[in-house]
């Protein structure tokens, strides 16, 4: 009875991975096909052909190099800085009798209920104003906007939970707020904060709404309206687009792999008050 | 408690430790960002960028090897930014209302252009057409905006048809229909064989059918009527309009049930495949056929099914419209004026792969059969239209979508569809 169970639940886990694992698959396969295999069999067809050309094409033909580089250039800053400061303001609302600290909390959380597709006109005129229209600073600053108010939400969650005690301690052993706020809390709140950076890194890095909200030349694109620009008008080369995301989860994947642990232990992150 | 104190230390210590890392790892990589994007503000002083919607790889390259020609011959510099066309479409008034634009666009010419020029957002062109004398008339009015001046440089245009195999027309042994009952009849053969007759593809691209209402419309009610009913000067619920889906009833039996499904793009390896019999689309699609079979294609025009109508036929025309806002007006002109040239518009015809016809009276087309019979049906026209969306407007496409996949689905339904769409092209043209 037991083994039927594990057999049970070991062939239907397998079936239920199958079905995650299934458009991965598919899309890694599609990425090996020449463009006459899929042209004549469909995508969905078994391949029929083997071609490792179209990772080359992609990577020259789409400038998939240039786009990693401004993912990059776009999306490690914008996690360090959103992630430093969210932990600031957490620290500060979390551990301090700050008036109205409620309502700015509040407020955060209200912001990241609004629809990005409302503010994406005002976002556009705005850093037309400012003079960062089509620069990567511009896609920093807006992603930094807006991942602020959840990531303070979620960081001041769980500041909140640490023992009140070693706060004391610290100041008793003569520590400043600063120091308190480097020294004990950050390192308590590492875990929130790992997590939080493979979800931030993740966001930043697949986001295309903002990126070709505030950008509009190809050399200054990032990976996703890289991919984009892949496509044709009416035909798209579906394995070489295929190819040029694969290349493009890597870096995703690559640090998903790093902080899975804490990753998965942060998904309970503030389920508990 | 002395144990305890020196742990607690070090604990402290390398803790700080790990958050010196952190904020040293952060400016250092802010100072990485601000290198890379420093100097990517702005247009630079003289040269001209042009925004292009061509994405596809052949259709960029095309473009890049215009764009360094004309700086080799040093009448002006150009720069070449190629967006994806669905970023490019989606982001355009963005663009071409932003402070500081871009100088040229790649563009549809007709309706959307003129919709632009009246908010005053595109460059008076006038000067450029002085040298494109022999351009034919319908390209100069397609081009020519509602206080008469010219906004609009064409490129090239390209041609809607049935097209099929030929090979598979010789295992059937069937013929080109002429007209209506022609076709039908074909349809009817075709479907005795077991082959679904014509082939659609509706699944994420719904505005494929809008080609058949297209096409039944200007053969039934002419091309005046159609220009008038996209630009709500006419209704949807009219008679005539209702005369249209009459006829598209008698052939709707004959349409591949899966149609519905998948996009164009599948629809064309169905019909490379034999799966269907024939596909009403624009010459873009052979982007979408294995090389081989390229020679196998062959199409013809859409039966005519009331003779006294002058024929009209689809010829969707792009080119370029530049921003009224060019910082440099001269250099833009100068580049227009290239772009229209019979050197720039054989090079890119050759080098891209699609099947278009240039623009330039001039400048040769390919000589393949295919592009040799499509340029003599479109010159035999009387009247070119463009198609839905670029003889209205984006916005007015959605209504057509709408209403042309419920009549597929329940062609019963056709009075209360057409007053459906009546309503909401309303709402368009109030806009």
């Amino acid at each position: 009875m037991n083994k039927l169970r594990t057999g049970a639940f070991h062939s239907g886990m397998i079936l239920l991975s199958l079905l995650w694992l299934g458009p991965v698959i598919w899309v890694v396969v599609m990425s090996t096909r020449s463009f006459d295999d899929i042209a004549a069999h469909g995508v969905g067809s078994l391949p029929r052909s083997f071609t490792l050309d179209t990772y080359r094409q992609a990577w020259t033909d789409g400038g998939e190099l240039r786009a990693l580089i401004n993912s990059m250039l776009v999306t490690v800053p914008s996690v360090a800085l959103s992630l430093g400061l969210a932990a600031m303001a957490a620290f500060a609302l979390s551990r301090f009798r700050i008036p109205g600290r409620r309502t700015i909390l509040l407020l955060m959380l209200a912001g990241n209920l609004l629809p990005p597709q409302i503010l994406l006109i005002p976002v556009a005129k705005f850093s037309e104003l400012t003079g960062l229209y089509d620069t990567l600073w511009a896609l920093i600053a807006v992603q930094v906007g807006f991942g602020l108010g959840f990531y303070t939400f979620v960081l001041h969650g769980f500041m909140r939970d640490l023992p009140g005690e070693i706060q004391e301690a610290a100041t008793i052993d003569g520590a400043g707020t600063a120091q308190i706020f480097t020294k004990v809390m950050l390192p308590l709140t590492r875990p929130a904060l790992a997590a939080l950076g493979a979800l931030s890194f993740t966001w930043i890095f697949n986001d295309l709404l903002w990126a070709i909200t505030v950008l509009r030349t190809d050399d200054n694109m990032p990976v996703t309206p890289a991919l984009l620009g892949l496509q044709g008008q009416f035909v798209s080369s579906w394995n070489v687009i295929a190819a040029g995301t694969v290349i493009a989860a890597v870096p995703t994947v690559a640090v998903f792999l790093r902080f899975q642990r804490h990753f998965v232990s942060g998904l309970a992150l503030g389920a508990v008050k | 408690m002395s144990d305890f104190d020196p742990g607690r230390r070090r604990f402290l210590g390398h803790l700080g430790l790990a958050g010196l890392g952190a904020l040293g790892a952060s400016s250092f990589l802010s100072a990485c960002a601000s290198s890379a994007s420093g100097p990517t503000t702005g247009n630079g002083s003289g040269a001209v960028t042009i925004q292009s919607n061509l994405s596809s790889p052949q259709a960029k390259a095309a473009m890049e090897k215009l764009i360094a020609n004309f700086n080799a011959q040093g009448k002006g510099t150009a720069s070449l930014n190629t967006i994806a066309s669905e970023t490019f479409r989606t982001q355009l008034p963005t663009y071409l209302t932003s402070a500081n634009p871009p100088d040229l666009y790649t563009w549809y010419a007709g309706s959307v252009a003129n919709d632009y020029a009246s908010k005053s957002l595109l460059l008076d062109v006038s000067d450029v057409w002085k040298s494109l004398g022999d351009y034919p008339q319908s390209l100069r009015t397609l081009s020519t905006d509602a206080s008469g001046k010219q906004i609009f440089v064409p490129m090239n245009n390209y041609w809607w048809g049935f097209f099929y195999r030929k090979s598979n027309f010789a295992k059937w042994g069937v013929q080109e229909p002429k007209t209506w009952t022609e076709f039908l009849a074909l349809c009817e053969t075709l479907k005795g064989k077991g082959v679904p007759p014509i082939g659609i593809g509706l699944g994420d691209t719904p505005w494929v059918a809008s080609a058949w209402f297209d096409y039944l419309n200007i053969r039934i009610n002419g091309a005046p009527f159609h220009r008038e009913l996209l630009a709500g000067k006419q209704r949807f619920d009219d008679p005539k309009v209702k005369a249209v889906f009459t006829r598209w009833r008698e052939a709707l039996p004959y349409f591949d049930p899966k149609g519905k499904a998948y996009p164009f793009q599948e629809a064309t390896t169905a019909l490379l495949a034999g799966k269907t019999g024939m596909f009403l689309i624009g010459t873009f699609f052979a982007d979408a056929a294995p090389k081989d079979a390229l020679g196998d294609l062959d199409f013809f025009r859409f039966p005519i099914i009331d003779p006294a109508v002058p024929l009209a036929e689809e010829a969707p025309t792009d080119g370029f419209f530049a921003s009224a806002k060019t910082a440099n007006p001269t250099g833009t002109k100068a580049l227009l004026t290239y772009l229209s040239g019979v050197e720039a518009q054989e090079a890119y015809v050759k080098a891209s792969s699609g099947i278009v016809l240039p623009a330039n009276p001039k400048a040769k087309a390919s000589d393949s059969p295919l592009v040799v019979k499509g340029k003599a049906m479109l010159d035999e026209a009387k009247e070119l239209t463009q198609f839905f969306n670029r003889d209205s407007s984006d916005a007015l496409q959605p209504t057509a979508d709408t209403a042309l996949t419920k009549f597929i689905d329940k062609p019963d339904q056709i009075d209360a569809i057409l007053r459906e769409w009546q309503a909401g092209a309303e709402k368009v043209f109030k806009g």
